[in-house]
């Protein structure tokens, strides 16, 4: 489970996240869902102590991220498929991080046969396509068999076959009794994945609810989301 | 331990660590191909120039190529390393990444210095003796020993001063400096400031370590052999440290 109390986040006159308080509880699906700089990322960099927040908690599991000693095996996170070493293969990418949580080469064997890059293991990552980056930012997150996944728009990049591939994953994770937090931007891709909805604008908690609550007053998931986020969509815009 | 052995992976899967490593070690025959030249002149010398002939120690000329390839592999380990956000994420006790960094560039910091000082100490004594008047290596190696640190003195440095600046070219310019420009502006310093600073500097310390003559240098010898050892330390832990303080403070 993920909780964020509270939350708060102040870049020097920049509010990020702003007293967001909202429960990410396993056994769905909730997807993340908010404008461009709407506080998502920024929320997840919270949880995983990356940032210290200027006040309020986000917990996993009821503790702090950073006490954890072997986080992989507690929360597996994919927040930048991009951040490979270009000239890294594969493999030698994920042993690298699998070192550091005592975790051994042949796990790293299985979730590179699971999202489906055994192939390509010895290649080196900078060669990789921006679908083959997030698989690979995928089967980084699953190392440590973890209870908690969190996911940045994994599905950018991906073609028509690894989009139905990544819902797949995420619902069979998801039914395994994880708790999976997934941010996206394609509305009718996230119609199809989440069950609950978690909406955020200009760092608040816009909605917190299901699917099928949100497209009840709506013709579609898009149609809700735009309107309630109507109000929160002026980029820049003074507060 | 493991997070050791996942930035010793780090370093060794990358094919810039070993070009890196190469060329520290490659300075070996740059004091050969030193040697070569220096062999060529006295052969084309007359006889009473030949007696004057004198040679500086080449190990301590070229060792500025190890000390900055490693210098610059220990900063790219911070600053290019790509899945830095990702090893701060599931190692969330950030100093041991940092640690860890600093072990693995210095402990290759030390094979580097040792296999090229000592490397070039025997191959151009045996190359110049019977020209050049050459030391030996029982009256030699109390400067080798620390001149080969000093090397994986430069890989640590480079760790903290890559913490400290998260750029590549600022922490290269200040290496550069350190080896190279500073001594230069020091050697033309009034007296006594350029005694005293060239005392504190890098290129110093072997020497002032060993108690040995640094006398035809821009270097000074101010320095007893224990405050050299002292400050040679400073200059690998004092940046690692405020490399690691910085860390605990600011956002990854």
């Amino acid at each position: 489970m993920i909780e964020l109390r509270q939350l708060t986040k102040r870049y020097g006159d920049t509010l990020a996240v702003d007293e967001l308080s909202f429960r990410v509880e396993p056994g769905h699906v909730t997807g993340f869902l908010g404008p461009n700089g709407a506080g998502k990322s920024t929320s997840m960099r919270l949880v995983l102590g990356l940032d210290a927040p200027t006040s309020g908690q986000a917990l996993v599991n009821g503790g702090r991220y950073a006490d954890l000693r072997r986080p992989l095996h507690e929360v597996g996170a994919l927040l930048d498929a991009g951040a490979v070493h270009p000239g890294r293969s594969a493999y030698n990418h994920l042993m690298c991080l699998a070192l550091s949580n005592d975790i051994g080469a042949r796990r790293v064997a299985q979730v590179l046969e699971l999202v489906g890059l055994s192939g390509v293991a010895r290649k080196k990552a900078g060669g990789f396509s921006l679908g083959m980056k997030q698989r690979l930012g995928i089967a980084a997150a699953l190392l440590g068999d973890p209870g908690v996944l969190m996911f940045d728009e994994p599905v950018n990049g991906l073609d028509p076959d690894g989009v139905r591939w990544i819902r797949g994953l995420m619902r069979g994770l998801a039914e395994e009794g994880r708790t999976v937090l997934l941010s996206s931007h394609l509305m009718s891709e996230m119609a199809l994945t989440a069950d609950r909805i978690v909406i955020v604008g200009r760092g608040r908690l816009v909605a917190d609810a299901t699917v099928a609550e949100l497209t009840a007053g709506y013709p579609s998931l898009e149609e809700a989301y735009m309107a309630l986020t109507a109000s929160s969509v002026e980029y820049g815009a003074a507060r | 331990m493991s997070v050791l052995a996942a930035e010793w992976l780090k370093v060794r899967s990358i094919r810039s660590s070993h070009l890196i490593v190469g060329i520290g070690l490659g300075s070996v025959l740059l004091a050969a191909g030193l040697a070569w030249m220096a062999i060529g002149m006295y052969e084309d010398a007359s006889p009473s120039m030949r007696r004057s002939a004198r040679i500086a120690e080449l190990e301590e000329v070229v060792v500025i190529v190890p000390q900055l390839c490693l210098g610059i592999l220990g900063l790219v380990s911070w600053t290019s390393d790509r899945v830095l956000q990702t090893s701060l994420t599931i190692v969330p006790r950030r100093w041991p990444v940092l640690m860890s960094k600093a072990a693995v560039a210095g402990g290759l910091g030390l094979v580097v210095g040792a296999v090229t000082v000592f490397g070039t100490f025997f191959l151009s004594r045996g190359m110049l003796a019977g020209r050049y008047p050459v030391s030996g290596f029982a009256e030699s190696w109390p400067i080798l020993v620390p001149t080969s640190i000093s090397v994986a003195v430069f890989a640590v440095l480079g760790v903290g001063l890559g913490v400290i600046m998260r750029s590549t070219a600022g922490a290269v310019a200040v290496l550069v400096g350190l080896v190279y420009v500073i001594p230069m502006i020091g050697g033309n310093l009034p007296e006594p400031w350029s005694e005293r600073l060239g005392s504190v500097m890098m290129g110093a310390l072997p020497r002032e370590i060993a108690g040995a003559s640094l006398a035809s240098s821009v270097y000074g010898e101010l320095l007893s052999p224990v405050a050299a050892a002292l400050v040679l330390a400073a200059y690998a832990l004092l940046p690692l440290l405020a490399g690691a303080w910085l860390l605990r403070r600011r956002d990854a």
